[in-house]
């Protein structure tokens, strides 16, 4: 098995896809750097000129009118049955860093973490907090969750996951395809070995391109805002995250290479299989929120679950009030990363199991 | 019954059956082959396209499941036992596919490894089949041929006592042809059994021992070559040409002696004449004279077509196609319909 393993990694990589695969990973490294660069370049004197005289424009504007602005915003929440502080009466007042090109920096602070979290908001009165309500706030506290240039990169580092698919498909199509399967069956035809092996190269195959793709992402990224002097709060803590996340990316790119040998055996036709699974992700980004509760089950939660340590999401509670009013609320329902992981890992053995079935029992060409 | 029946036998498949399934219906691939190879020397397999060569190779080989029947391999079942006697086996289905990018040192070295052979075997073999000059080329730079016999070093990495190639001279120029055709005698030479697949006759005439002649995925004859063919000189035939005027007396003359006369555009071809002479002197008796006279010896393409007549796609027989003499091809030797197996030998 170690043979045959050593020699269909030698084929992964004289393959000119995992050549390109590599180019792909490379560029979007390159995009992750000029995204970090755009985001931690402090504005320039022209656009803080400008700020500032738009500010000025404002700050006289509020100095005639502002008061008649707050009381009419104080009218407002009251017919809202709101107080002028939850109707965000109190924050009116022009502020210069409201007209300047936003920043961010490597590491969200804690106030834009606390701010992301909903933290600071304190539950309704007379209503108790949601059981989950810890649970979510430690997990869109975590720097993956779009705040800093950190944030950013689990999007990027998620595309990662698609080449590494791609890898694995690929790696069995151009065989079934070629003919050259068969002739390898010839030589080995212990089909189960021989599905394992390769399956088992393109897991270790893409573990280098997944590892270093990420790795270049973050120093990449770092550089860029380290440039700037705009790291932010770099604490050991963050660096455990960066870790934990880049273990779990290669954990579950190795899982993703399983799953394209797995989709490449039972659809033959690489187009098929990378479509199916594209068309998958698209019809989960669009129709996931209609799916309420059962958000839970796709694909692409329970990924982000894994891979951020944990995912929100939002499903509307619906329900008459005491005045016979529909009245929705959102609830926010937790996907630990165990749970994606757990959901990832049992799907990856199903597709694999499914697929060396059918590899054993097909006719080869 | 036949030769090959008293002798050890590398490959023997029984009853086997093979039907594939599409949208439009089950085909037939093998319908209840029963195949006998004998272990060494060169074992034609031979057959109409269509009729079953390849698919039954590729059961042999683990490749495709047959649906019913049974073959074996220096006595072990396939595929079931296959992986205990695959060490032994060299085959080559259709075309060979190399890594394209890879010299052909660099491809054999990845072989030898994922099966584990030594790797100085794969210098050996490079040589054996007169790549060692080439040995450092990229794959996609070889000809047809280079590519043929690359794939051949490649069933002998495992220095293999079977070796099956399925059609391994398609798309290969004279000179190819050849090569490759000398080095599966060689191979017989050095004692390793080699099944060859072909519907080129008289290529495998040359260099085969024995052979065995499918249609429509059933066995219709199999036995030593010479047997055949012998068996197709008893009934060979003589083409007679004579002045247009003399052609209706003569063919009275001819058949008032018992023979089989046919017209066949100007001339005319006698069945079962055995000696040219005879028809020489009948005729001349009788005043007509003969302007030529020319002996049909039968070869394996004649026995060939006579066993396969109507099982070609559309139910044509090969008639009109090239023969080995270069003229028109002869008439069948044999009428013989598929069915019950011809068996020719001791």
């Amino acid at each position: 098995m170690m043979r045959l393993l050593r020699v269909e990694l030698r084929r992964l990589w004289a393959r000119r896809v995992t050549r390109w695969a590599s180019a792909v990973v490379l560029l979007l490294v390159a995009l992750g750097a000029f995204t970090a660069y755009q985001t931690a370049k402090p504005p320039s004197a022209q656009q803080i000129a400008e700020a500032k005289q738009f500010y000025a424009d404002e700050l006289e504007w509020w100095e005639s009118e502002g008061e008649q602005a707050v009381a009419e915003c104080a009218e407002g929440a009251e017919a809202e049955g709101m107080t002028p502080a939850e109707w965000g009466c109190e924050n009116m007042e022009p502020r210069l860093e409201n007209y300047l090109p936003p920043t961010q920096t490597f590491v969200p602070s804690a106030e834009q973490l606390e701010e992301s979290s909903g933290a600071a908001e304190a539950a309704p009165e007379g209503e108790e907090p949601a059981p989950n309500a810890a649970a979510v706030q430690e997990i869109q506290q975590s720097v993956w969750h779009d705040w800093g240039g950190l944030g950013t990169l689990d999007e990027l580092a998620a595309l990662l996951l698609m080449v590494a698919l791609v890898v694995g498909v690929s790696f069995v199509t151009a065989e079934v395809n070629s003919g050259s399967m068969g002739m390898w069956l010839t030589f080995e035809p212990r089909r189960r070995r021989v599905y394992w092996s390769k399956a088992a190269a393109a897991a270790l195959g893409t573990v280098p391109l997944v590892a270093v793709g990420f790795g270049l992402l973050v120093g990449t990224s770092y550089a860029a805002y380290a440039s700037f002097d705009a790291l932010g709060t770099m604490t050991g803590d963050v660096w455990v995250q960066v870790a934990g996340f880049a273990g779990r990316l290669v954990a579950a790119g190795a899982l993703a290479a399983v799953i394209g040998v797995a989709l490449g055996i039972l659809l033959k036709h690489a187009a098929a299989a990378v479509g199916l699974v594209a068309a998958g992700v698209w019809a989960s980004a669009v129709f996931a929120y209609p799916l309420g509760e059962l958000q839970r089950w796709l694909p692409t939660t329970n990924v982000t679950a894994w891979l951020n340590g944990g995912n929100v999401f939002v499903v509307d509670d619906c329900a008459p009030d005491a005045d016979g009013m529909f009245v929705c609320t959102q609830a926010e329902h937790v996907v630990t990363a165990g749970q994606g992981g757990l959901y990832l890992l049992v799907a990856g053995v199903v597709i694999a199991l499914l697929s060396v079935v059918v590899f054993r029992r097909r006719d080869v060409s | 019954m036949a030769v090959l029946d008293g002798a050890d036998l590398a490959i023997e498949t029984r009853g086997l059956r093979k039907t594939y399934r599409s949208v439009r219906g089950r085909s037939v691939g093998v319908e209840g082959l029963d195949l006998r190879v004998p272990v060494g020397g060169v074992h034609g397999f031979l057959g109409p396209n269509g009729s079953g060569k390849t698919t039954t190779i590729r059961m042999l080989l683990g490749l495709v499941r047959p649906d019913r029947g049974t073959a074996t391999i220096f006595g072990h079942e396939v595929p079931k036992r296959l992986p205990e006697v695959v060490g032994r086996v060299g085959a080559i289905v259709e075309s060979p596919k190399f890594f394209p990018s890879f010299s052909a040192r660099r491809n054999l070295l990845l072989l030898a490894d994922g099966i584990g052979a030594p790797r100085a075997r794969v210098d050996a073999v490079l040589d054996e089949v007169g790549l060692t000059g080439r040995a450092k080329d990229r794959y996609k730079g070889y000809s047809l041929g280079m590519k043929q016999r690359l794939a051949i070093a490649a069933t002998l990495l495992k220095d293999p006592d079977l070796l099956i190639f399925d059609e391994p001279t398609n798309g290969l120029d004279p000179a190819g042809i050849r090569e490759i055709r000398q080095t599966m005698r060689g191979l017989a030479d050095q004692g390793k059994t080699v099944l060859v697949s072909s519907h080129i006759l008289a290529e495998v005439e040359q260099i085969a021992d024995t052979v065995s002649i499918v249609a429509r995925g059933r066995l219709v004859a199999s036995g030593r070559v010479a047997d055949l063919i012998g068996e197709g000189a008893g009934a060979s035939s003589v083409r007679v040409r004579v002045a247009p005027e003399d052609t209706t007396i003569a063919t009275s003359v001819l058949e008032s002696g018992g023979l089989l006369v046919r017209r066949e555009h100007d001339a005319l071809l006698v069945d079962g004449a055995g000696d040219a002479a005879q028809v020489n002197r009948a005729l001349g008796e009788r005043g007509v004279w003969v302007r030529e006279l020319t002996p049909m010896q039968a070869d394996l393409e004649s026995v060939f077509l006579g066993l396969t007549a109507h099982e070609t796609p559309g139910g044509h027989t090969h008639r009109g196609e090239r023969t080995k003499r270069g003229g028109p091809p002869p008439e069948p030797a044999h009428s013989a319909q598929p069915g019950p197996t011809t068996e020719v030998g001791a």
